[in-house]
């Protein structure tokens, strides 16, 4: 069992007077030790890993985008998506290197803070809270448009739009859930993953099959850049927030059992899973309709295929996954920013009351409403597509500076740096990844870039008034 | 430390279980692994928990480890923060290669131990934990084997006799050994109800096949209804596999 030891030295107060949490001795395969005799069980394996990476990025990318994606891009959102994939594998390669070199609890905020300094782990780390909050309210849009679906299959027909009000339920049943329930949820949650993953396979394999003419349709001939070239762009960056769950899986870093063999196979098995099944999904929904319908049918676009493909039973099929789908990505995004909470309020960037534990239930209340009562604020607005762009705005940066981090970190090479996975292609691929997150931003609508920006406007001044002599770099 | 045998003492530290009376007695002689911990909910970062219970649950531990010492065992001591209790509990055991996992509930001084002899666990690592704990008092020890309706007397008296051997042999005098065989019962009813008359007892950890599975380890069921202290010896451990 290799015993990682850690040798960062966190300093400084906050303005109330807290100093950051004392840093663990050791890291082993098992546990992270505190004082010699305090540890830290390490219970999340590959599976678990995977289900949170897969569990998090399938609601969003099969089962919202699909129809918003090809009426920007027409057939060439297939293309985005792949673009997408691209730069989320950049980015979970060097992501990896770092979460293997610290595999703590906090993920992407943790990497830069220890890398490049307070000023920018503050930004990330309140960034990535809010962005994961952002990116829960667009999954909760998303399932009131599959339970609106829901009612008019049914065909029940109501005088107003119940979209919000479902979504908002869900969001206030989520954080109820999640502060009061004790039962075990990952086994739930690798389960629900587990069971999209099958029906989706069957779904796209009889998909893939009819477009190929396999059953004697012929579909839709189309022209690929029917929208043009830069829609393409523009696309891959609205559509990104489907890959924003890798980043999730390295949240509870320090939770996952092994953490040298599991973090790089969840993060980077994940991205690639997801990217697959996107590509499909897109190239089988375009072929069933051509984009321009299929861009009509807005956020359940999916259940017109479905049913074109495979009649009624397929439409509830995927209405059913669908709801499925989303309501388990707004879990895990909410879950995660309750970690990323608990890991600022360690480091003192918070108020250490916000990682209180609630005597009761055990769950850590003042996070995990710290993450649903924003959320449902978000999901009044209603605004899919802006709610997804800030998401990923918020993402990016951090992949940036990951990226970033990671180059400065080979660089200056400190003592305690020792990751048991190196990312291949140093440093063309972090540049590369580094790159490509800040590019993929200047696509974006001008709306998403102003609110993202000011959302890191203020971490920062927060992190000035609040926390301005707090040190938590490494030490060289 | 005389091969004094490693015996793991898990406590749920923050839920109000403490070292039962007589127990620090009971394992005078042992090499005590002192296991606190505290199970989370999985929306609970273990860290967390730490954060706020680390000192209260210290605190706890160094009074209980203080008892140990007093009682005259060593003493090895951890404080476990998990969402897995037998994750922890397996891996503690493992870890440090304890021979036998006590079940603490409370006893006055033992007089009599009731030693449930099955063919699953080694004769050895049984022998080396009774005789570690039970070798220097003057506790009588009562081998106990339910017979399969297969099994000849010869089977028995053989596997018997080498536990007996083998407790000689770890320097415990062969007059306190008494034998006991009964004969179409459940084991696990016959070990329990013949508890009744022991102050203390020693089973070995049953192999993990389908029907304990179902119905919960016997040895476990054995620790739930029996009301003094329970030994549960481990199995050998296993080469440690690559996941």
């Amino acid at each position: 069992m290799a015993e990682q030891p850690v040798d960062v030295d966190p300093g400084g107060q906050n303005v109330a007077g807290e100093a950051p949490a004392a840093e663990p001795d050791a890291v082993t395969d098992d546990t992270t030790v505190h004082d010699d005799d305090v540890e830290l069980e390490r219970t999340i394996g590959l599976t678990g890993g995977l289900a949170i990476g897969i569990g998090t990025m399938i609601g969003a990318g099969i089962f919202v985008f699909p129809g918003l994606a090809a009426n920007n891009a027409g057939l060439a959102a297939t293309l985005s998506f792949a673009i997408g994939g691209l730069i989320a594998l950049l980015v979970a390669l060097p992501t990896s290197e770092l979460a293997t070199a610290m595999p703590r609890s906090g993920g992407g905020y943790y990497f830069i803070s220890r890398g490049m300094g307070t000023a920018y782990g503050a930004v990330v780390g309140l960034g990535l809270w809010l962005g994961l909050m952002f990116a829960s309210a667009f999954y909760l849009v998303g399932l009131g448009h599959y339970a609106s679906a829901v009612f008019a299959e049914l065909g029940v027909d109501l005088p107003f739009s119940p979209v919000i009000g479902i979504g908002l339920l869900f969001g206030a049943a989520l954080t109820v859930l999640s502060i009061a329930g004790t039962e075990n949820t990952a086994t739930l949650q690798n389960l629900v993953v587990g069971v999209l993953l099958v029906v989706l396979t069957a779904f796209l394999s009889y998909g893939m099959l009819d477009a190929f003419g396999v059953f004697g349709r012929t579909s839709v001939p189309e022209q690929v850049f029917s929208r043009g070239y830069f829609p393409v762009l523009t696309t891959a960056a609205l559509v990104f927030t489907s890959y924003l769950g890798f980043a999730q899986v390295a949240t509870v870093a320090g939770e996952i059992k092994r953490p040298g063999r599991n973090l790089p196979r969840a993060m980077v098995g994940s991205v690639l899973v997801v990217t697959v099944f996107y590509a499909v999904t897109i190239f089988v929904a375009t072929s069933a309709f051509g984009a321009d319908r299929l861009g009509q049918f807005g956020e359940t676009a999916m259940v017109e295929v479905a049913r074109d493909v495979l009649g009624l039973p397929g439409a509830v099929a995927i209405l059913g996954a669908g709801l499925l789908a989303t309501f388990s990505s707004a879990n895990a995004s909410v879950l995660s920013a309750s970690r990323a909470v608990y890991a600022l309020s360690r480091d003192a960037l918070l108020p250490r009351k916000a990682s209180e534990i609630n005597l009761r239930y055990g769950t850590p209340h003042v996070a995990l409403l710290a993450a649903g009562g924003p959320i449902l604020a978000l999901v009044g607005t209603g605004r899919v597509e802006l709610l997804a762009e800030v998401a990923s705005f918020l993402h990016l940066v951090m992949y940036g500076l990951l990226c970033v981090a990671l180059l400065v970190l080979r660089r200056r090479d400190p003592d305690w740096y020792s990751p048991s996975y190196r990312v291949p292609g140093y440093p063309v691929v972090p540049s590369l990844g580094a790159l490509a997150s800040v590019g993929l931003i200047a696509f974006m609508q001008p709306a998403s870039i102003a609110i993202g920006v000011g959302v890191m406007a203020v971490s920062y001044l927060w992190y000035r008034y609040y926390a301005g002599d707090v040190t938590l770099r490494g030490d060289v | 430390m005389t091969d004094r045998p490693s015996i793991l003492v898990p406590l749920r530290v923050l839920e109000g279980e403490s070292v039962p009376e007589g127990v620090p007695t009971l394992l005078a002689d042992a090499h005590v692994v002192l296991l606190g911990y505290h199970v989370i909910p999985e929306q609970t970062a273990p860290g967390q928990a730490q954060l706020q219970f680390q000192e209260r649950a210290a605190a706890r531990l160094d009074e209980y480890e203080a008892i140990f010492e007093e009682g005259g065992a060593t003493v090895d001591r951890r404080l476990v923060f998990t969402h897995d209790a037998q994750k922890t509990i397996d891996r503690t055991i493992h870890e440090h290669d304890c021979m036998a996992v006590l079940a603490p509930n409370a006893t006055g001084s033992v007089g009599e131990v009731l030693v449930a002899v099955r063919g699953t666990v080694g004769v050895d690592r049984l022998a080396r934990v009774v005789a570690g704990v039970f070798g220097v008092t003057d506790a009588g020890i009562t081998l106990y084997h339910v017979a399969e309706t297969e099994e000849t007397d010869e089977d028995i008296g053989t596997l018997l006799d080498g536990v007996t051997d083998r407790l000689a042999d770890l320097g415990v005098d062969e007059s306190r050994i008494k034998t006991r065989v009964e004969r179409e019962q459940d084991p696990l009813d016959a070990i329990t109800a013949t508890a009744e008359a022991f102050d203390a007892v020693v089973v070995g950890e049953t192999d993990p096949s389908l029907v304990t599975f179902v119905f919960g380890m016997p040895a476990d069921t054995v620790a739930d209804r029996f009301h003094g202290p329970v030994l549960v010896v481990q199995r050998e451990p296993e080469p440690v596999e690559d996941e």
